[in-house]
């Protein structure tokens, strides 16, 4: 009798946590249905404005890319701009934590502005930006820049401009996650490293180069990670400033698969583009991640 | 002579750290400063040449996007900006409201319980986080269409959850491994169901920690812009697909625009400010504490 209730009760906990997770379950299912259906329209001819065409097409949407001389322009630029951003980011992050770090006085004051960039809405930095770097001499930028000599520059009517604008914008927004990160990371470093380097008469460089980056490396590798994820699929930035151009000098995969899906309503080849990005994101994810666990295993060692 | 090197040298010092403070403050503050300026300048003053740091201050840009309607030399807002700020509300609202409810049970079984797949549902969740939105709004956009959810506060709040769900449930679960497994077998030795222990234990124990991932879940689906931008009209359009449309092919409402990003970001700081302790915890998922 006992027997039978305890048993009634141990199967109740084993089902316990999969009734606690039903709510988010479902909701689960809700992101995981319409991802297959896109994943079955990659596959098709969907296109919006003649759903007579619709039928089955396998792998063409997705073989059709290599003959697109659009798609190889935007992978270039999608992988160009991620290298890019991520070693500006992390560079600048890195030297701004340790700037930090340092003794400066109204330091607290400081962190807490540059939360500020670090939580607009990606789109909102655009706009901002995008009135400070109005082409004519009007343009805030432009205007400073001519004290130092600088000619006026076409922002985002130039293919360099452009390009440059965007990386600005993003660096302006994601600088303070990579210097927060760090910064975080070197308030929790040991100090006995250093008090031995110090005995021993290491220089500063040298404390740096064989001391903080080793143990910050796990750090770094986070900010790597996540700072390559977000620069692989930026779209916010670029629509609401260049939207892809001059001449998609700006355009990535995901500004891509957004105009064939949403300006020219090709649906399975935007699907099939999407599909690509997401393939490309999860490769690059997981180099990062095995990255990331080999660093935290070495340090915990 | 010696004995004077080291303090030129600290002088030294000073100086450039004040010039490396006064640069990143510059940098970091800056545009919203300009900004700030640029909403207050009339038409005129906008495209003056140099720009002007001194003019008469007005707030005729804030007064048309409230009114929404046609005011002197200014070109008629068609943007509706309140209906778009209320927007945002209503959605940022119903889509955390949405993610907690569904997410403190998840996060408690995937805290407390040990389960199979356990991890890889875990996972799943968290991959959420660097999914492309394009892979989804494709496919979400055509459903919506063909379901009614097109244009709907309801459906952009089930949209959100793919912002908001896989957040909540590693935030919350985050801050749930943080309350000492002892006390919740104490609870179950003194007869407290798993229930007893959720809602006696675990939840008053986190409250400030829900607390935290419910404004930065608040804040996320505030920025939140490609979403909206496909899934929402012009009933429905928060304040970042709002503020764009002060573009349009004849001009741009320079100062309006400058006014919305104001309006839009204004939430933001002040929320930010509420929670910086917890920012970087929360843009990592729990990642760094």
């Amino acid at each position: 009798m006992s027997g039978k209730v305890a048993r009634g009760r141990r199967r109740r906990e084993t089902l316990l946590p999969y009734l606690l997770l039903t709510p988010a379950l479902v909701l689960l299912c809700g992101m995981i249905y319409p991802f297959c259906l896109g994943l079955y329209y990659s596959f098709t001819s969907y296109w919006l404005q003649y759903p007579k065409r619709f039928r089955f097409v396998w792998f063409d949407n997705y073989v059709s890319l290599l003959d697109e001389p659009l798609f190889g322009r935007a992978l270039e630029f999608t992988l160009g701009f991620t290298v890019a951003a991520v070693v500006l980011q992390v560079g600048l992050g890195l030297a701004i934590a340790l700037f930090l770090h340092g003794r400066i006085p109204g330091r607290g004051a400081i962190r807490a502005m540059m939360l500020l960039p670090l939580m607009m809405p990606p789109v909102i930095s655009a706009l901002m930006w995008k009135i400070m770097m109005a082409s004519t001499n009007a343009g805030i930028l432009n205007y400073m820049l001519s004290f130092v000599g600088v000619d006026p520059i076409n922002w985002f009517g130039s293919t360099r401009g452009a390009v440059a604008s965007v990386l600005i914008i993003d660096t302006w927004g994601n600088l303070p996650f990579v210097a927060l990160i760090l910064l975080g990371g070197l308030q929790a470093l040991p100090s006995e490293p250093y008090e031995a380097a110090k005995v021993d008469g290491a220089s500063p460089f040298a404390m740096l180069r064989y001391i903080t980056l080793p143990l910050l490396a796990p750090f770094l590798i986070l900010t790597i990670t996540f700072r390559t994820m977000d620069s692989l699929r930026i779209f916010d930035v670029i629509y609401a400033t260049t939207l892809g151009g001059p001449n998609d000098a700006t355009t990535n995969l995901h500004i891509m698969a957004y105009q064939y899906a949403f300006q020219w309503y090709q649906m399975g080849k935007g699907m099939a583009q999407a599909i690509v990005l997401l393939i490309l994101v999860v490769m690059v994810s997981y180099l990062l991640i095995r990255l990331w666990n080999r660093s935290a295993e070495s340090n915990a060692q | 002579m010696t004995g004077r090197r080291p303090a030129g040298g600290e002088s030294a010092r000073k100086i450039a750290v004040l010039v490396g403070a006064a640069i990143l403050l510059l940098w970091t503050v800056f545009p919203f400063f300009w900004i700030l300026l640029t909403s207050l300048k009339s038409p005129g003053d906008m495209l003056s040449v140099p720009p002007k740091f001194v003019f008469s201050p007005t707030f005729d840009n804030y007064a048309a996007l409230v009114m929404g309607e046609q005011r002197g030399d200014y070109a008629s807002t068609r943007p509706d900006f309140p209906r778009f700020f209320l927007n945002s509300i209503i959605i940022s609202f119903g889509a955390v409201a949405l993610s907690v409810a569904a997410g403190i049970p998840a996060a408690y079984a995937l805290a407390r319980f040990n389960f199979p797949g356990k991890d890889a549902l875990a996972f799943v969740f968290m991959s959420f986080r660097f999914v492309p939105f394009i892979a989804f709004v494709i496919p979400l956009y055509l459903l919506y269409q063909k379901i009614g959810l097109y244009n709907t506060h309801g459906g952009l709040i089930l949209a959100y959850q793919l912002i908001t769900l896989p957040f909540t449930i590693w935030m919350l679960r985050s801050f749930f491994q943080e309350i000492p497994s002892e006390i919740q077998e104490a609870a179950k030795i003194d007869g407290c169901s798993w229930l007893g222990v959720l809602t006696r234990i675990i939840l008053p124990l986190s409250m400030p920690g829900i607390a935290v991932t419910v404004i930065l879940g608040f804040i996320f689906c505030w920025n939140a812009f490609n979403y909206p931008l496909m899934l929402a009209g012009r009933q429905t359009f928060p304040v970042t697909v709002g503020a764009i449309q002060f573009i349009s092919y004849e001009q741009v409402l320079w100062g309006q625009m400058a006014a919305a990003t104001i309006v839009a970001a204004l939430p933001q700081l002040i929320l930010s400010l509420m929670v910086q302790k917890y920012i970087v915890r929360g843009l990592t998922m729990g990642a760094v504490k």
